[in-house]
């Protein structure tokens, strides 16, 4: 399987820009064989939207943008983040997978950064669920930035299944160390590295690039195959196209040697967690 | 507070780059005193942009600081910039004629914000955007002149405390004069700023990097070793400067407001 991870730097609150961002970036990886393109969270919209977010929102089914972009993946499956409003007045932080001109799955980001420098509470609604689906590569969950860094998160998608785990992600680099990275580039790849092993899954982590009013944005986006080794990394802040060969069989021989997968106990950690959440008092 | 200076240098040019770009600028324009903050920004300049899109401006009073000048001459000829040298004295004489004042810190101010005017008047003029040089340090305790020498429409500077400058500026082969000179707001010959601070600048940036960084409240850094004084200081000018970080307040009054609840990116339809 041959997938790109497109670590692009989107217009900020240009959908049309960005529908050609797309499009060539989708030209370009089909003609290195790829069968899959992953890109960044909000990739349709740039990430700094605030009051930029209902004038950028979508219906994905009805769309012109985005019918364009369902068209394309007749040849080739395409994931990407969008904003996404649902009824009228709800926007969500959404990723779409897109498959044979079809949309297969949206996955409605659930934990929404708000503190710091993150305000994201402020513009979106949360999404509530965390659920795989089928794709032509096997079993695939989608993410969106951080709800990866939530152990709970990764559990659920592992617990359905995933043979793949996508995470799009716009991740601005943060702290200065002596090494040539932003030092919270590590978060990420410690994540990876543990939710791939654990979950004896394929992870494919896609951050974009560029600026956004001084936010630099990571890249760093990289994959790790379903032992917990790291396959390839794209250059940290600058934009890239990487495409990488995957071997789907991996994943069996991953499951044959380390049987975690097989001794899951979700109803144990479904009773545990009701227990926790009936207790709303600390 | 270790950097990897050529981390450093790769994400700020292409900050640089990228942020003119958006705006439809190739060019950049820095005020270039001779000291170390203007000349890593201009260094960082002409390797985002090219030496001849970056016009350093050389805006001194009188003779008052001729080594400076000479200084910054030669590191624009060394990065192959263009120049323009422009004596401010007349126009600072012409207005302290009408109102005489003895004290060094209102003409200081009126001097940074001449050349704040100049900056941005040659902003129009070149077509080009002003590059701030104002490291982090300064913006933290408030050591610069509002609407003077923090004026400017970017800054790459801002997140490099000023022991970080000096360490990208030793990486980026700065002239050894520019990396060894006494930091100076040059609001006067002779002003040092640790001798006006009253603290180090390994000192101030230790402590700034303990509250601001690592937001350890001022009862534990002191417990972790700084003198007291001096982080007692370093929070009073910390709190006393907000007003300089910060867009001034508008009474909100109608149902959306500027700087309160009409939010969007600098950048937004870039």
């Amino acid at each position: 399987m041959k997938v790109a991870l497109a670590q692009i730097s989107p217009h900020l609150g240009d959908l049309r820009k960005n529908l050609e961002l797309h499009l060539d970036t989708i030209a370009k990886v089909r003609r290195r064989k790829a069968q899959l393109v992953i890109f960044p969270e909000l990739s349709l919209t740039g990430y700094t939207l605030m009051d930029l977010v209902p004038g950028t929102a979508l219906d994905p089914a009805r769309h012109p943008v985005f019918r364009k972009l369902v068209a394309a993946s007749r040849a080739i499956d395409i994931v990407l983040g969008f904003v996404e409003e649902r009824g009228k007045g709800l926007f969500y932080n959404s990723a779409a997978y897109l498959s044979r001109g079809r949309i297969i799955h949206v996955h409605r980001k659930a934990f929404l950064p708000t503190g710091g420098m993150f305000e994201e509470a402020k513009f979106f609604a949360a999404g509530k669920d965390f659920r795989t689906f089928a794709t032509p590569f096997g079993k695939a969950g989608l993410m969106v930035c951080r709800d990866f860094l939530s152990y709970g998160a990764g559990y659920l998608l592992f617990s359905g299944g995933a043979d793949v785990i996508i995470v799009i992600s716009a991740a601005p680099g943060r702290g200065l160390t002596a090494d040539a990275a932003f030092a919270t580039g590590r978060m990420w790849e410690l994540m990876g590295e543990t939710v791939s092993f654990f979950s004896t899954a394929f992870v494919l982590y896609c951050n974009r690039a560029g600026f956004e009013d001084g936010k630099a944005f990571a890249g760093g986006s990289f994959i790790f195959g379903p032992s917990g080794r790291r396959l390839v990394k794209a250059p940290e802040a600058e934009e890239d196209l990487l495409v990488a060969d995957l071997r789907l069989e991996d994943i069996r021989a991953a499951r044959r040697k380390w049987t975690f997968m097989r001794d899951d106990r979700p109803e144990v950690i479904l009773r545990s967690l009701k227990r926790i959440v009936g207790n709303d008092e600390d | 507070m270790k950097i990897s200076a050529r981390f450093v240098e790769k994400v700020l040019c292409s900050f640089i780059r990228e942020e003119l770009h958006k705006f439809g600028f190739g060019k950049g324009i820095i005020g270039l005193s001779g000291g170390l903050d203007s000349s890593v920004c201009a260094a960082l300049a002409a390797r985002a942009l090219g030496g001849k899109n970056v016009l350093g401006m050389i805006l001194p009073y009188k003779n008052t600081f001729g080594e400076d000048v000479k200084d910054a001459r030669a590191l624009a000829r060394k990065l192959g910039l263009r120049t323009r040298l422009l004596d401010i004295s007349p126009m600072v004489d012409a207005y302290f004629s009408r109102f005489p004042t003895a004290d060094r810190v209102r003409i200081g101010n009126k001097m940074a914000r001449e050349r704040m005017s100049i900056l941005y008047d040659h902003s129009v003029l070149e077509k080009a955007l002003i590059l701030g040089t104002s490291n982090k340090t300064e913006l933290l305790i408030g050591y610069g002149t509002i609407h003077g020498d923090m004026a400017c429409a970017i800054n790459p500077l801002g997140d490099l405390y000023k022991s970080q400058v000096r360490a990208l500026g030793a990486y980026l082969r700065l002239p050894a004069r520019i990396l060894k000179k006494m930091p100076t707001a040059g609001l006067w010959p002779g002003q040092t700023d640790e001798d006006e601070i009253g603290l180090s600048y390994s000192e101030l940036d230790a402590i700034l990097f303990e509250l601001v960084d690592e937001r350890r409240p001022v009862k534990e850094v002191i417990a972790s070793g700084f003198k007291r004084e001096a982080v007692e200081k370093i929070e009073r000018m910390i709190i006393g400067s907000e007003f300089k970080r910060k867009m001034p307040p508008i009474a909100k009054i109608s149902s959306r407001t500027v700087g309160h609840d009409f939010l969007y990116s600098y950048d937004r339809n870039r």
